[in-house]
């Protein structure tokens, strides 16, 4: 089931949570909508399960226009971030709710339903757990529990909000990597909401970066990490060095770091430049050896996390701070102390105009 | 394992606090249901039996209980329905509607009483309509009822009110999204869950409509065998000095009413029975497998 927005806008009284909305997700295809809190994500899912309207806009289930149905007659599967599950009822009803109130017409009988609940414990692994209470799971058994429910009555999209945001670091891996396979099991078109840029770039097929409403990117992971078309999209997805400089006629010089590389040629002469460097894509060495596009700093601080090393640099120039990610491997080697004076390079970098002079 | 009544804990205060309600309940609620049984011993076992089982002390309790047990009902259905509607609808009048709700708690209730007898009268404003349609409302057990349910009114409305407004907006989409519709939703997801509170304010509206006194018997008439409640017969028995007899069926009273809630509490334990949660269990992380879910089917 394919599905298109197109120009969904939703306001909340005087604050728009949506302006003007347009995504297409193809059949079969994991996406992920993903962006800081307050961006609309989660409300252009409600909006595409119809648990929320739009103001304007439209939604197309394969070419099928739907914006006035009803989350019942659009037969989505929605995992709630948290799990929303019935908690008078066992795992075993929990997952059989949605068979049991269909209508009479269209209701397997008792021994049917059985079998397929059976078999979708099988799939979340709890069918031992069948004759408990969802207060006696934990949470990620609860979410498979959703994820079961929502999978029994077979819908022709899922949509999951915030999935894992409510479980421990450590679950949340294993079930979102669970979600993939099970992905690939079932290809069940998908949109899951995260503001875990990590996430979305592990689980999804694609990945629409979202910011105060509006769209940013779409893309497949790699391309919207590798060439985001914003700098929010740069920024959102992974920590980032940010040098601001003037083009001046040719080349950023009038600014703090002088960095090599392409890109900035056709820039007007005196546009405001803003550099974006992620930490791991700057190289620290002790001699500059001549090159002219390495810039001299001090290191402040070192930060050993497990297989990497975070080192703090003050840049000489412009005294702002430059982080950079060498491996441990690179840090014993280059054995750096605070205070030591080193040359820092960028090996790849991504220019953008900023409108606003720091 | 070996029971110490002192156990280590990190609130302290146990025996003091322990020792006062002790001390609290015994001077409020034991000690005189305890004299009440002890003045019923005064009676033999013939006596006692003659007075409780006499045809107009069976008429009374046939009376209250029945009238109480109808108010209840009918607080049951209409406080879900006022609960409701004040917290899930916003609407102009809503916290007057929610404010009203206590009246019945605040009125004093010989007010009630006169108040609600001076309507239902023969010649009142609802009394008359009413008699037109063949109904007498006033001095029959119907106006027993009426007392009661007026009077009842605030138990199951501030018993199921904290619950709805609780509850998760989540759960209803989440029914609505597999497909259930607003009945469904309604008799499958959210009745159960409001079921244990509202079952809670049936028993205190019970329990109140059965001690009523001061709101009813303007309304009921009191004749003997017919509309005469059976706190009413105790006061009579008390203005005539029969001490005995009055604690006597104050004691049958007390017996019913106690099996009565019994029930009503075993019928509560069994209707709330999934709730406790246990915290160690959100420790068990479990290993997540696929290959036995999918993959290899010769595993079968």
């Amino acid at each position: 089931m394919s599905i298109k927005v197109r120009d969904i806008t939703k306001k909340f009284g005087r604050f728009t949570a949506l302006e003007q909305v347009s995504l297409d997700i193809n059949d079969g295809q994991l996406v992920a909508l993903l962006g800081p809190s307050g961006c609309g994500k989660t409300t252009l899912l409600r909006i595409i399960a119809g648990l929320e309207f739009p103001d304007c806009g439209s939604i197309q289930f394969d070419g099928r226009d739907i914006t006035d149905q009803t989350a019942r007659e659009r037969q989505v599967g929605f995992v709630f971030q948290h799990y929303a599950l019935f908690r008078h009822l066992t795992v075993f009803e929990n997952v059989a709710f949605g068979l049991r109130v269909r209508p009479r017409a269209a209701r397997s009988n008792d021994s049917e339903i059985r079998a397929k609940v059976k078999e979708l414990l099988a799939l979340i692994q709890l069918e031992n757990q069948a004759q408990r209470y969802p207060s006696q799971l934990s949470g990620g058994q609860r979410q498979r529990v959703a994820l079961a429910r929502a999978l029994a009555v077979q819908p022709k999209v899922l949509l999951l909000d915030e999935p894992f945001g409510a479980l421990d670091a450590k679950v949340r891996l294993e079930l979102r990597r669970w979600l993939r396979r099970l992905h690939d099991e079932v290809h069940i078109t998908s949109v899951f909401v995260t503001h875990d840029q990590e996430e979305a770039l592990e689980v999804a097929d694609r990945v629409a970066v979202m910011n105060r409403g509006q769209i940013e990117q779409v893309g497949s992971p790699d391309e919207v990490y590798d060439s985001p078309a914003t700098p929010f999209v740069f920024d959102f997805l992974g920590s980032v060095n940010i040098f601001h400089g003037r083009v001046e006629s040719a080349g950023v010089e009038a600014g703090t770091v002088k960095l090599s590389g392409p890109g900035h040629e056709h820039a007007f002469s005196r546009t405001q430049i803003a550099t974006y460097v992620r930490p791991h894509e700057l190289e620290i060495k002790r001699e500059r050896n001549g090159d002219s596009s390495s810039v001299p700093a001090t290191v402040v601080q070192v930060h050993k996390v497990g297989p990497l090393v975070r080192v703090e640099l003050r840049g000489e120039d412009t005294k702002d701070i430059i982080r950079a990610e060498i491996s441990r491997a690179v840090f014993q080697e280059l054995a750096l102390q605070p205070g030591d004076r080193v040359f820092v390079k960028a090996l790849t970098e991504r220019r953008f105009e900023s409108d606003s002079p720091r | 394992m070996t029971f110490t009544l002192k156990q280590k804990s990190i609130l302290p205060g146990f025996g003091l606090t322990l020792g006062f309600t002790v001390f609290y309940l015994s001077v409020i609620v034991l000690i005189p249901l305890a004299a009440l049984f002890l003045k019923t011993s005064e009676l033999s076992w013939h006596q006692f039996w003659h007075l409780v089982a006499s045809p107009r002390a069976l008429a009374s309790y046939r009376l209250t209980f029945g009238a109480s047990l109808i108010a209840a009902l009918i607080n049951l259905v209409c406080g879900v329905l006022v609960a409701w509607v004040v917290v899930r609808y916003k609407f102009p009048a809503r916290g007057f509607f929610d404010s009203i709700v206590d009246l019945p708690f605040a009125l004093p209730t010989a007010v009630a009483g006169i108040s609600l007898t001076t309507l239902y009268a023969p010649n009142g404003w609802l009394g008359a309509p009413l008699m037109r349609l063949g109904v007498r409302a006033a001095y029959t057990p119907i106006g027993v009822t009426i007392a009661l349910t007026f009077i009842g009114l605030p138990f199951v409305v501030r018993t199921v009110q904290p619950v709805l407004e609780d509850l998760d907006k989540e759960l209803e989409e989440a029914a609505a999204s597999l497909g259930a519709g607003r009945w469904r939703t309604f008799t499958r997801v959210l009745l159960p869950t409001i079921l244990p509170a509202a079952i809670t304010g049936f028993a205190m509206a019970f329990g109140r409509g059965v001690g009523e006194y001061g709101s009813v018997i303007f309304i009921a008439g009191n004749m003997p065998m017919h509309t005469e409640i059976t706190s009413l017969l105790i006061v009579t028995k008390l203005q005539e000095f029969d001490y005995a007899g009055a604690t006597a069926i104050a004691v049958a009273m007390l017996i019913v009413s106690f099996i009565f809630l019994l029930t009503i509490n075993l019928l509560q334990v069994w209707s709330g029975r999934p709730r406790k949660a246990s915290p160690a269990d959100d420790e068990m992380i479990p290993r997540i497998d696929l290959r036995p879910a999918f993959g290899t089917q010769e595993a079968k």
